[in-house]
């Protein structure tokens, strides 16, 4: 029953929060759902766009065409209408402009209702959401729930006065065009209780399960709202949130942190990671744990920066001068990111080195629903496994840098009483002071390399297989938001399964030569145009896959153009 | 006391004969164990570069940082355990260069750091090029005809910006340098103490006896409170005058003071995770 509501507006208009409320609705109601926001990199005088797919088991992937479009200006129309199919519902109003025929209309007037009640022009959106919730069925009681636990801090008067025009919108439809209503939302009796959050939104939760308590960002799309949501957790979580002046700083004050004994995370996008990479190899030698949040968009440079990609995974892997061990963590949904999130934080603190978890724009800004049990269990569960991490050492002399034999050493919190050393940038010895010795020298890089065998053999993670390798006749892999629409080929085509990679490097080339064998049915699929994840297993393991399926032109993949490709 | 300072001795240091950096470095140990601490008790933040490399030298909690970072190092330090007097000893091309954007939004933040800048002019570890604190047309091997830029005006930048703590001393008075560090320590807030030091091996120009005929110590009565008269005294560097004492200080909370997790009433390392999400989540229903 996939169905897609879209409305799209001028930039400014407050399209966002029009469709953040719908897709609260679809969730309430029993639903699930996966949006998608196309915008400018501009504030007003743009185009908005905001599309939520609805149905009733986890939603995968984006449905393409278009079954409500709920235009506010003609340019959505115009920009949307190659979407449409004669079966499409079209709300707009007719006192504006005029559609092109062969489409369901729904014309609700908006102008008109603003003349007469005064309103603003921004409470056109309130007007389609009423109309919105008409159209597909929704419960009105859910919308002015949510408009009441939304404004209630403005007055009653602003709670009445925005309930005026979503009644006004959903009576204009129920009058005039009851035949058309259709029971899509309709709510389910007994709803589970569900979250609609961005991948951002997840990062954010996973940070504060993972017990982050220093967050260190400069705004940067799309990875902003991770910052602003953390900020405004401030207080509840009793964490200490920091815009800094730079990303150099931001990453630079997080590793001073993280040796002061809190665990501690940035984030950004690829520019402003390229300012941290000198910091990356700072935390490697020093051997401070820091998670790094890299929200990809397209680049070079500024790049489309309201757009997505995957063109950032070499570029991960590979950041920081010298060599050092790193982990890069590639979740594929809401879900992945919140457990990844908690995951890395643990990971940094055990390997003491930094960990990478990778998003785009596509997973960071689009909500999708996720059960609030799931988060809950989790919680409950995590452990915080804070590794070789101790606030009195075991040795006398205490050497942060002892040679062992799974290349960890007890890190020492500064401030234990008769105790002192030094976090060194330069090579060191044991006890941290600086030495050029070869010995030194060797047996330093030897015990960090070891660190990524024993994170190998402890805690890496096979990709997850979904379907069945044998009997499919095409294997797709992929790593982060990519496997959404591949599952969503699953769906459709059962001859095809699908290789998803959530710890993404190292990789353990043993293991995954046997599960990837002599077959020739994989078929790479990125959001990227070099297939940088082909290039990645070539050089972990040998693995060579030739066929590739790839987008780069900054929209999210579709399941249609993947099918194409399969032949 | 000897004893208490000598706690804080390390390796031997590396540093030329003569250089300024070995009165600097038992300067800071005089003042650390003047006031009674040890080395487990203060946390240091180390730059790159010859004034850096006194990691080596003096024991205490230290971290060993980027060139140009040592300022944003020591602030999440700071941030993780506001109870750790926190130092950070760094050069002039450290701070006043590659790192000057971290200095100017430092002080903005009044973030409690006493920060130590050896102030030399050049750039010695690598053998002598110009430093943004060298006077216009000095002569090095990266500016062989000339430096185009004036100097930087350190003192001067720090009071306009939002430091609430700035003195100058020279490495050649080390009771000087003792007192100047040690109010600066005891002061709540965003510190500096710009030392004058001669470097023996690159700088011809700023030595002992240029800075003991152009270095002068303020005149009794001087009034460190006055903002106007702060910046006036400060800029007379620029006119090869260096005035030595407390240029300027003020009260003003710091910024560890001013966040949130400062209300818990222990330091921010010791704050347990927290035992419920429902108001974190209640916004994603």
């Amino acid at each position: 029953m996939k169905f897609n509501w879209v409305i799209g507006g001028e930039a400014g208009f407050g399209i966002m929060s029009t469709g953040i409320t719908f897709a609260k609705i679809v969730s309430r109601s029993g639903y699930h759902l996966l949006d998608y926001v196309e915008y400018p990199s501009l504030i007003r005088g743009g185009h908005n766009a905001y599309k939520v797919t609805i149905d009733s088991t986890p939603v995968h992937a984006l449905k393409e065409a278009i079954d409500v479009l709920v235009c506010l200006n003609k340019a959505t129309f115009d920009l949307h209408k190659q979407e449409l199919t004669k079966d499409s519902v079209v709300v707009y109003d007719n006192e504006e402009f005029e559609i092109e025929t062969g489409f369901i209309e729904v014309r609700v007037p908006f102008k008109k209702i603003l003349r007469e009640e005064q309103g603003q022009s921004i409470m056109k959106n309130t007007i389609a959401l009423g109309a919105s919730i008409a159209v597909v069925g929704g419960d009105l009681q859910i919308l002015t729930d949510l408009i009441e636990s939304q404004f209630k801090k403005k007055g009653e008067k602003v709670v009445d006065y925005n309930k005026l025009f979503i009644k006004k919108g959903y009576d204009s439809v129920v009058q005039n065009y009851k035949e058309l209503c259709r029971s899509i939302i309709a709510p389910h009796p007994e709803p589970e209780e569900q979250l609609v959050m961005t991948g951002n939104d997840a990062f954010a939760l996973g940070a504060v399960i993972g017990d982050c308590k220093f967050y260190c960002a400069y705004p940067m799309t799309p990875s902003s709202s991770v910052l602003t949501t953390l900020a405004s957790w401030q207080q509840k979580a009793q964490m200490t949130v920091r815009h800094a002046e730079d990303e150099i700083a931001v990453i630079n004050s997080a590793i001073g942190a993280s040796h002061g004994g809190v665990r501690a995370s940035v984030g950004t996008s690829g520019g402003g990671f390229a300012l941290m990479v000198e910091a990356i190899s700072l935390a490697g030698i020093t051997e401070t744990p820091i998670v790094v949040f890299l929200s990809q968009r397209p680049g070079p440079a500024t790049g489309m920066p309201t757009w997505t990609e995957q063109g950032d995974l070499l570029f991960a892997v590979h950041a920081g001068h010298g060599e050092f061990p790193k982990i890069v963590l590639t979740p594929g949904d809401v879900d992945e990111m919140i457990r990844l999130t908690a995951e890395a934080f643990d990971l940094a603190d055990i390997y003491q080195t930094p960990v990478i978890v990778m998003s785009d724009m596509f997973l960071s800004e689009s909500h999708s629903t996720i059960p609030h049990a799931n988060v809950n269990r989790l919680f409950a569960s995590s452990k915080l496994n804070r590794g070789k991490t101790v606030s009195n050492p075991t040795d006398r002399p205490y050497l942060r840098y002892k040679v062992t034999d799974d290349g960890i050493s007890e890190r020492l919190i500064p401030g234990a009483k008769g105790h002192f050393y030094q976090a060194n940038s330069y090579e060191h010895g044991e006890d941290g002071h600086t030495s050029e010795t070869a010995e030194d020298r060797k047996a330093q890089v030897e015990k960090r390399n070891r660190k990524q065998k024993t994170y190998l053999t402890n805690h890496f993670k096979m990709p997850t297989v979904y379907g069945d390798l044998n009997s499919a006749s095409a294997i797709l892999v992929c790593c982060g938001s990519i496997k959404g629409v591949c599952l969503e080929v699953m769906n459709e085509r059962k001859d095809t399964a699908v290789i998803h990679f959530t710890h993404v490097y190292p990789m353990d080339q043993k293991r995954l030569k046997v599960l990837f064998g002599s077959s020739n049915k994989h078929i790479l699929v990125e959001q990227n145009s070099t297939s940088q994840l082909g290039s990645l297993l070539r050089q972990q393991t040998g693995i060579d896959i030739e066929k590739s399926i790839l987008r780069y032109d900054g929209r999210p993949m579709a399941a249609s153009e993947i099918i194409d490709q399969l032949c | 006391m000897l004893t208490k300072k000598r706690k804080f001795s390390g390796h031997t240091p590396t540093w030329c004969p003569g250089c300024g950096d070995w009165a600097i470095g038992g300067a800071i140990k005089e003042a650390l164990a003047n006031q009674d601490l040890d080395p487990s008790s203060v946390g240091v933040v180390f730059g790159i570069g010859c004034s850096g490399n006194m990691n080596d030298f003096l024991n205490a909690y230290a971290y060993h940082a980027l060139h140009g970072r040592a300022i944003p190092t020591a602030v999440g330090l700071k941030l993780a355990n506001h109870s750790m007097p926190t130092l950070v000893i760094a050069g002039d091309g450290d701070t006043y260069g590659e790192g000057g954007n971290h200095f100017f939004h430092a002080c903005r933040g009044n973030h409690d750091l006493t920060i130590i800048v050896h102030d030399n002019g050049v750039y010695g570890l690598t053998t002598g090029q110009v430093a943004p604190t060298a006077l216009k047309g000095t002569v090095s091997k990266s500016t062989p005809t000339g430096i185009i830029e004036r100097s930087v005006s350190p003192l001067a930048f720090a009071i306009s910006q939002g430091a609430t703590f700035v003195a100058q001393s020279f490495a050649g008075d080390i009771p000087h340098m003792k007192e100047m560090i040690e109010l600066g320590m005891r002061h709540k807030g965003l510190s500096l103490v710009n030392v004058l030091q001669p470097c023996v091996t690159f700088n011809r120009v700023n030595t002992y006896q240029y800075y003991l005929k152009k270095g002068y110590r303020l005149e009794a009565g001087y009034d460190p409170t006055s903002y106007s008269g702060a910046l006036v005294k400060a800029i007379e560097m620029d006119e090869e005058k260096f005035p030595l004492g407390v240029i300027y200080q003020t009260k003003s909370t710091p910024y560890h003071e001013q966040v949130p997790a400062y209300q818990q009433g222990k330091p921010l390392a010791q704050i347990p995770r927290v035992s419920t999400l429902h108001d974190l989540i209640e916004e994603f229903r």
